[in-house]
């Protein structure tokens, strides 16, 4: 009798395992419990407190507040750029201590380097992210991404040649050929007009859904339409100094998303309402005198 | 277009016309004034034909024009050539690192502002060669103007692109070689062009001192001691044009490695 129930308590316990592995989702970025402050010539200046965010695995979120409310930097903890003062990063179960090509960045102003065609900016990336392989898997893979964004056609041209959006599609191309878990992207649209960014949100997620959602996204924004489009969940940062976590406002649209209707979805509009609701204190001038 | 083009070139090559007949205006008034102890634009013209004939005789008593003025330029070359050998990386070493900043400048601040006269004696000195001791003396000139910029370029060096080198992980070499030294190619560059005009404003000076085959030495020892000013007015017009030469090449080297960002 005894034995059976060990039995029974044992398999309970397995099948508890397995299905939690199955139900769990795997964690990718884990912030836990930090600050960071820096050091400036009128005293020091903290610019996130206390921040604790879990992302997981295929995840995509939106770090979204005002301006200088602290979110590029605390993108940078997760990036390795950004060493914080207190706590911990953690992405892919390492902890974070440098830039790392498991993290591929793509930085706001695209950050191509001048003097090398659109094909060098990418394999000069590659070659330096992936030591390992050959130079013919080298080549492979810069042109492979520089076909997925649509600009094999202008891999000779030098950035300047370039306009906006290519160059973000560049910058995108770049990220993606380290084949990075992480993809962080530092308000990435920011710079491009309301057309060339829609096409670019559309342009992102078909590249996400390529390699089977499998890439964790963390982005910053200060887009609200963008961050809904795009994301599972978005981060909301009150306003710094010491700017902390707001709230996280999750986004249960189905994928894939249309950006045409989404906008009529009645949940749609309530997240939108929401984030107004936490991003923004006044909705008109007053009247009163 | 074409048209466009060609009447632009048409006006400007009038232009140029324009001052060139102004300036002679002025040497042919200068010559009258001085009542032909300044020789005038014509007499000077027949002696400058005169000294172009033979450009490249080499007798050990008679050299031409065109001989004098290539080991002239050989010696800046090799001056120039070396100096930037050095100018070149200290400089990149000196932008790049604060350390090496605070060493080094206080160095090159003090040793900047002296006239490169004053190292002729120090070569002669050294070399015991007074051909060696000028190419010594454009070595030194060379170094600061090129070492300042090339400091200049390398401490400039942005943000965004040392964030790329982080987040890509490149190794030094790629640093260097893919970041460092094409951002700094500009300001190296006016460094170096800023060096060439003063080597060969320089060289002249330190022929005249030196003696031996060279511009500076035909201006004294042909023009002032040979008594013959025409000889003299002769050399300054083709120091000038060479010395604008030198420049316009590297003005083309300045616009050929020039990003639009």
């Amino acid at each position: 009798m005894s034995t059976s129930t060990t039995f029974e308590e044992s398999t309970t316990e397995v099948t508890d395992r397995i299905l939690s592995q199955v139900t769990q989702p795997e964690i990718s970025i884990r912030v836990d419990n930090v600050t960071v402050s820096f050091k400036t010539p009128k005293g020091i200046y903290t610019a996130v407190k206390d921040i604790d965010l879990t992302v997981n695995k295929g995840e995509i979120v939106a770090l979204i507040g005002h301006s200088g409310c602290g979110k590029s930097t605390l993108m940078g903890t997760i990036s390795g750029m950004v060493k914080p003062s207190a706590g911990q990063v953690y992405a892919n179960d390492k902890k974070v201590e440098a830039p790392g090509p498991d993290r591929g960045i793509v930085f706001q102003n695209y950050s191509l380097l001048p003097w090398l065609t659109v094909y060098k900016n990418i394999e000069v990336a590659v070659q330096s992210a992936l030591k390992d392989l050959s130079s013919a898997e080298w080549n492979k893979l810069v042109e492979a991404n520089l076909r997925m964004v649509n600009l094999w056609e202008h891999k000779d041209k030098l950035p300047g040649q370039l306009s906006g959006g290519m160059k973000q599609r560049v910058a995108i191309a770049r990220a993606f050929a380290i084949n990075p878990k992480i993809l962080l992207l530092d308000e990435p649209f920011g710079a491009l007009d309301a057309l060339t960014k829609s096409a670019m949100h559309v342009e992102l997620l078909k590249l996400w859904n390529l390699d089977n959602r499998e890439k964790t996204i963390v982005m910053v924004t200060h887009d609200i339409e963008e961050a809904i489009f795009l994301a599972d969940k978005v981060v909301v940062m009150n306003n710094g100094p010491a700017a902390t976590i707001r709230e996280i406002v999750e986004v249960p649209l189905k994928r894939p998303r249309n950006k045409k209707d989404i906008v009529h979805d009645p949940k749609y509009m309530e997240i939108h309402d929401r984030l107004l609701g936490l991003l923004i204190d006044k909705f008109s001038i007053d009247d009163e005198r | 277009m074409k048209q466009l083009l060609s009447a632009k070139t048409t006006s400007s090559v009038l232009y140029f016309l324009a001052g060139i007949f102004i300036m002679g205006g002025i040497w042919a008034l200068i010559a009258k004034l001085t009542k032909g102890e300044i020789p005038d634009p014509s007499s000077t013209w027949v002696v400058f034909k005169e000294v172009i004939k033979q450009p490249f005789q080499n007798d050990s008593d008679q050299k031409g024009i065109g001989t004098k003025l290539l080991s002239s330029l050989g010696r800046v070359a090799i001056g120039f050539g070396l100096g930037s050998l050095f100018a070149v990386p200290i400089g990149l070493v000196m932008g790049s690192s604060k350390i090496a900043m605070r060493i080094l400048n206080p160095m090159v601040q003090i040793l900047k502002p002296v006239s490169p006269l004053a190292w002729f004696p120090l070569g002669l000195a050294i070399f015991q060669d007074s051909p060696k001791a000028s190419v010594f003396m454009i070595f030194i000139c060379c170094l600061w103007p090129t070492l300042i910029n090339a400091a200049f370029g390398a401490s400039n060096v942005p943000q965004d692109h040392k964030n790329v080198s982080k987040a890509f992980g490149f190794s030094t070499w790629k640093y260097l070689s893919k970041i460092l030294v094409p951002f700094s190619l500009p300001h190296i560059i006016t460094g170096l062009r800023l060096s060439i005009g003063i080597a060969w404003m320089v060289i002249v000076a330190g022929e005249m001192l030196s003696g031996g085959t060279g511009l500076g030495n035909f201006v004294w020892e042909e023009g002032f001691n040979g008594g013959n000013t025409a000889k003299i007015l002769v050399a300054i017009i083709i120091i000038g044009l060479v010395g604008s030469l030198l420049d316009r090449c590297f003005t083309w080297l300045q616009q050929k490695f020039s990003y639009a960002l």
